[in-house]
């Protein structure tokens, strides 16, 4: 399937960036459960094999294929979340927990989002007009909406959330008119206006936070954020060092090792460590975004927008949800935070991208 | 060219371009962020770390009461008990710190590094215990120079107490402190330092016993001091757990070992319910609880007497002449002999060109089944011996319990040993000589029974053949624990060996130590040689025997199984039969009125 002119095209800077960015997930990882039981360094480390392995393999197949495959692949996770729903959702959360963790070893939701990229760019590859179309908008909307529906519906809103960037994405690209946007803007306020403060009642509105986000102290909003602040605040320029952070252990954070695993990096090694992390990030980010050009077709200049979106939306909004800049909502870092099916659905995104790049030369 | 194999995108580049470089500004404006909160407002920020730690204390639940069958009488207890430990997050120099507390508490200092090295492993804003059961004096002392030693926390904690010290103490086995070993096998959801019950009920129900606990979660400052209380979780205790075990009988079974090393085990015969379970010697449990008396731990493990080894499912004994109802049984229903036949012993007799005796030297005479149990006599069962093979022997003993654990619900049961043919090419590669077979059947050679075995092998002869799995958790309301099923062997066969011991106690035989007047009890006495007869012959030393008792009561609609041993008791008849007399007439008398029944 791989001839030598594609193998030569591999792009190992993007690969070795990426893989820069996981080990040093790594290292946060041990750092911030060291002293908890489960081994989460390690078992992050089983994964990340898993996911390098898995990335090499995907390389072998043409995105053009996976494309071609695309509504039965995002269709099979739509199915697999919706019986999730049903069967977990009448007996109690635990079951669809272990159903799901007994097929993937992890959360769906999170392979989900591949799925949602490689049909949203299957949507668009045959979409030539300068500005986004009525029709296609509905249509990408809609297959991003269902996903949404069963994701949310878990409940997982952290996922749900960052399926948004990559809708964004897509659209952007597309083309919007500034009256599109203006009206998308306009609509989504009201929305949100009118239901806030019409449609939920309190309970409701408590119900819908802590849904956002299930640690969250019942004692006072912005609680864990403050302690989070304190922590990195803490830090200072060169940190508390490595394992010595005194806030981060304590049980401030409510997920230390996954969605407030930047806390403890702010901690324990200082604003330049928090500058080192964001620079290699952002290189790795920057080869991503640079790369969207690198592409012989119009569904491969998606494909790779729309995982750059992703990864960079999350990423931002995570280290801004830290320091109070953003709503808590529990979505955590790309490669930085623990979690198998992240660092996995990772990987198969920045694989397609790469795909997509050693592919782009025709019939050399 | 180009154009026709390449599509134009540049439109939909230029807008990736720009979201990139929009990107870009806000990764610039959340970094200028971090900088302000790290570098411009580090101070405030380090100030409030300081101040505002919190810290979780875990209030232990207390653990659950146990009583015995009547849910009158505790056995064990919690009661109220104050420790206090070590917060090494709290300490500049730990060396310093530690020689600054020993003499606060009267400790060497070699004394708590050993403490504090065991637990290193753990995080540091774990406290590790240097000492309990502290004195209200001690515990003012320590808080009264809270500013001087911001190190020390002390926390109560609920303690284990067993009233009656060791009643019943290898039953409800004992306590100790959890180390990371224990965690990554057993106790998962504990924590280093906890205390857990290592053996018997304290052990098999821990986690039933245990409860939930409780935890405060509370702001410290830097020196440790309490500033605010954020949460509070109340511990829960589990509801108390009643055992089988009766009061009155284990506490005369107790009394009655005082001195001598051996066991007794009394089974419910209806249900398996374990009555009594005594071992003796034995030890006082609350010694355990406290995490620093080492010295009397090794003590009582290197003590030559062995007091924590349960002797009643532990202890591995040759069964002797107990043994011989299992074999009338197994005679029996093969048909090589019936109630009638006849056996003569002279005292001294000749099986495969070796000199065997009885007893009794003067010989029993001419007897049948009934009365050579009643007499014990050993030429009779050499006969049996003579014409069973080994094989059925084992089936028999197997079908009766013997050589496998009985299920009793606390741990370290023994397994006994039932010899084969099978058996012994296994263990040693030989094959089995009949002539081996001679003294399995009176009990001696190879075999091995534990007091358990024999007292639920006493209640399935007692129920003609029902097997009962002991136990020793009662569960008000349920059903009878299941039998382990049936022995095959027909309710006709067991009335004919019932006979023998009904007469082994009533009518002047060997068991007669144990009848009680109006109670029926069948029963059959043991004597194990420890040395062969000759040997003890040769070398002229008199070492006294095992004795055994096992037998139960009443004999119709029997109640109570029993089996006593006495290790060097002398003869069955004469130590083991009088004991179990003891504990059976005392059965009588507490339940044995009309209208009084009990289960389970």
């Amino acid at each position: 399937m791989i001839d030598r002119v594609q193998l030569r095209e591999i792009d190992w800077v993007l690969i070795g960036l990426l893989l820069a960015n996981a080990l040093i997930g790594v290292g946060l990882i041990t750092s911030s459960s060291h002293y908890l039981s489960g081994n989460f360094a390690v078992r992050q480390m089983i994964w990340l094999l898993v996911s390098i392995v898995a990335l090499f393999l995907t390389l072998s197949v043409d995105y053009k294929v996976l494309l071609g495959f695309s509504p039965y692949i995002y269709g099979f996770f739509i199915l697999l979340l919706g019986s999730l729903l049903l069967f977990g959702g009448a007996v109690s959360g635990a079951r669809s927990w272990l159903f799901s963790a007994a097929f993937f070893g992890g959360q769906p939701s999170e392979l989900a989002k591949i799925g949602l990229i490689l049909v949203l760019a299957r949507i668009f590859s045959e979409f030539k007009r300068r500005t986004l179309s009525l029709p296609f908008g509905l249509l990408s909307a809609g297959a991003t909406g269902l996903a949404f529906a069963v994701i949310g519906l878990q409940p997982d809103l952290g996922t749900a959330v960052s399926l948004v960037p990559i809708l964004a994405g897509a659209l952007v690209l597309a083309g919007l008119t500034r009256k599109t946007v203006v009206l998308l803007l306009v609509g989504t306020l009201a929305f949100g206006f009118v239901g806030w403060n019409f449609a939920l009642k309190d309970y409701q509105k408590k119900r819908v936070m802590t849904l956002m986000n299930p640690g969250q102290d019942p004692r006072g909003a912005g609680y864990h954020v403050l302690q989070s602040k304190i922590a990195i605040g803490s830090g200072g320029l060169t940190g508390k060092g490595f394992m010595k952070g005194t806030q981060s252990r304590l049980r401030f954070l409510p997920a230390r090792h996954t969605d407030f695993v930047f806390s403890v990096l702010g901690e324990e090694f200082g604003f330049l460590g928090v500058v080192f992390v964001f620079l290699a990030y952002f290189l790795f980010l920057a080869r991503l975004f640079t790369s969207v050009p690198k592409s012989r077709d119009r569904a491969g200049t998606y494909l790779i927008f729309m995982v750059a979106c992703l990864l960079t939306f999350q990423f931002l909004v995570n280290v801004m949800m830290i320091v109070g800049l953003f709503p808590v909502t529990g979505v955590p870092i790309p490669l930085l935070s623990y979690g198998g099916s992240s660092l996995l659905s990772t990987f198969l995104g920045v694989g397609l991208a790469v795909n997509v790049k050693m592919r782009r030369y025709v019939n050399v | 060219m180009d154009s026709q194999i390449y599509e134009d995108l540049t439109p939909i580049l230029k807008r990736a371009r720009v979201v990139f470089i929009l990107a870009a500004i806000v990764f610039g404006i959340v970094l200028f962020y971090y900088w302000k909160i790290q570098i411009l407002d580090y101070k405030k920020y380090w100030g409030q770390a300081e101040s505002n730690r919190t810290r979780d204390i875990v209030i232990p639940a207390p653990r659950a009461v146990v009583t015995d069958r009547n849910g009158a009488v505790i056995l064990a207890n919690s009661i109220a008990s104050f420790k206090v430990s070590i917060l090494r997050e709290s300490t500049r120099n730990l060396e310093e710190s530690l020689q600054r507390i020993s003499p606060l508490l009267g400790l060497d200092v070699g004394v708590l590094r050993q403490r504090v090295a065991k637990y290193r492993t753990l995080p540091a804003f774990r406290p590790i215990v240097v000492m309990d059961n502290l004195s209200l004096e001690n515990v003012s002392r320590i808080e009264g120079r809270r500013m001087d030693f911001p190190e020390l926390v002390i926390e109560a904690e609920p303690k284990r107490f067993y009233p009656f010290t060791s009643f019943g103490a290898h039953v409800l086995g004992y306590m100790q402190e959890l180390t990371p070993d224990d965690l990554r096998a057993a106790f998962k959801d504990r924590k280093v330092g906890d205390m857990a019950g290592k053996t018997g009920i304290e052990g098999a129900y821990d986690a039933r016993l245990a409860g939930i606990d409780g935890k405060i979660v509370e702001v410290v400052d830097s020196l440790g001091r309490k500033r605010d209380e954020l949460e509070r979780v109340e511990p829960q205790q589990s509801p108390k757990l009643a055992l089988t075990i009766d009061f009155d009988l284990q506490a005369k079974a107790e009394e009655l070992l005082v001195g001598k090393e051996g066991a007794v085990v009394a089974l419910d015969a209806r249900t398996g319910g374990v009555l009594v379970m005594a071992s003796s010697p034995t030890y006082d449990p609350n010694k355990f609880i406290n995490r620093f008396t080492p010295e009397e731990w090794i003590e009582l493990v290197k003590s030559p007497d062995n007091p924590l080894v349960n002797r009643a499912i532990q202890g591995q004994y040759s069964p002797g002449s107990i043994f011989k109802p299992a074999m009338a049984l197994g005679a029996l229903d093969l048909g090589i002999i019936t109630d009638q036949t006849t056996f003569f012993c002279g005292g001294v007799a000749q099986f495969y060109e070796r000199v065997y005796h009885c007893w009794y030297e003067p010989g029993h005479g001419a007897l049948t089944l009934p009365e050579a149990i009643r007499q014990s006599c050993n030429i009779f069962f050499y006969n049996l011996g003579m014409r069973m093979k080994i094989d059925d022997i084992a089936r028999y003993a197997g079908d009766l319990g013997l050589g496998q654990k009985t299920g009793v619900d606390i741990a370290g049961e023994k397994t006994g040993l039932v010899p084969s043919s099978d058996w012994k090419r296994r263990t040693q590669g030989a094959t089995w000589f009949a002539g081996e077979t001679i003294s399995v059947a009176i009990g001696q050679g190879p075999l091995q029974v534990t007091p358990i075995q024999i007292a639920a092998m006493m209640g399935c002869i007692a129920n003609r053949g029902t097997r009962l799995r002991p136990h020793l958790l009662l569960e008000e309301g349920a059903a009878p624990a299941a039998s382990p099923g049936k022995a095959a062997i027909p309710a006709s066969i067991f009335e004919k060996v019932i006979e023998g011991m009904w007469r082994s106690a009533n009518m002047e035989g060997t068991g007669r130590g144990a009848k009680v007047e109006g109670f029926d009890v069948c029963g059959k006495t043991g004597s194990t040689q420890l040395i062969g007869r000759e040997t003890s012959e040769r070398l002229g030393i008199k070492k006294k025997t095992h004795s055994w008792f096992a037998g139960f009561a009443p004999r119709n609609d029997p109640r109570i199984a029993i089996a006593v041993l006495v290790e060097r008791g002398g003869m069955g008849g004469e130590t083991a039969a009088p004991l179990a007399g003891q504990v059976l007439k005392l059965y009588k008398d507490k339940y044995d009125r009309p209208g009084t029944t009990q289960g389970n």
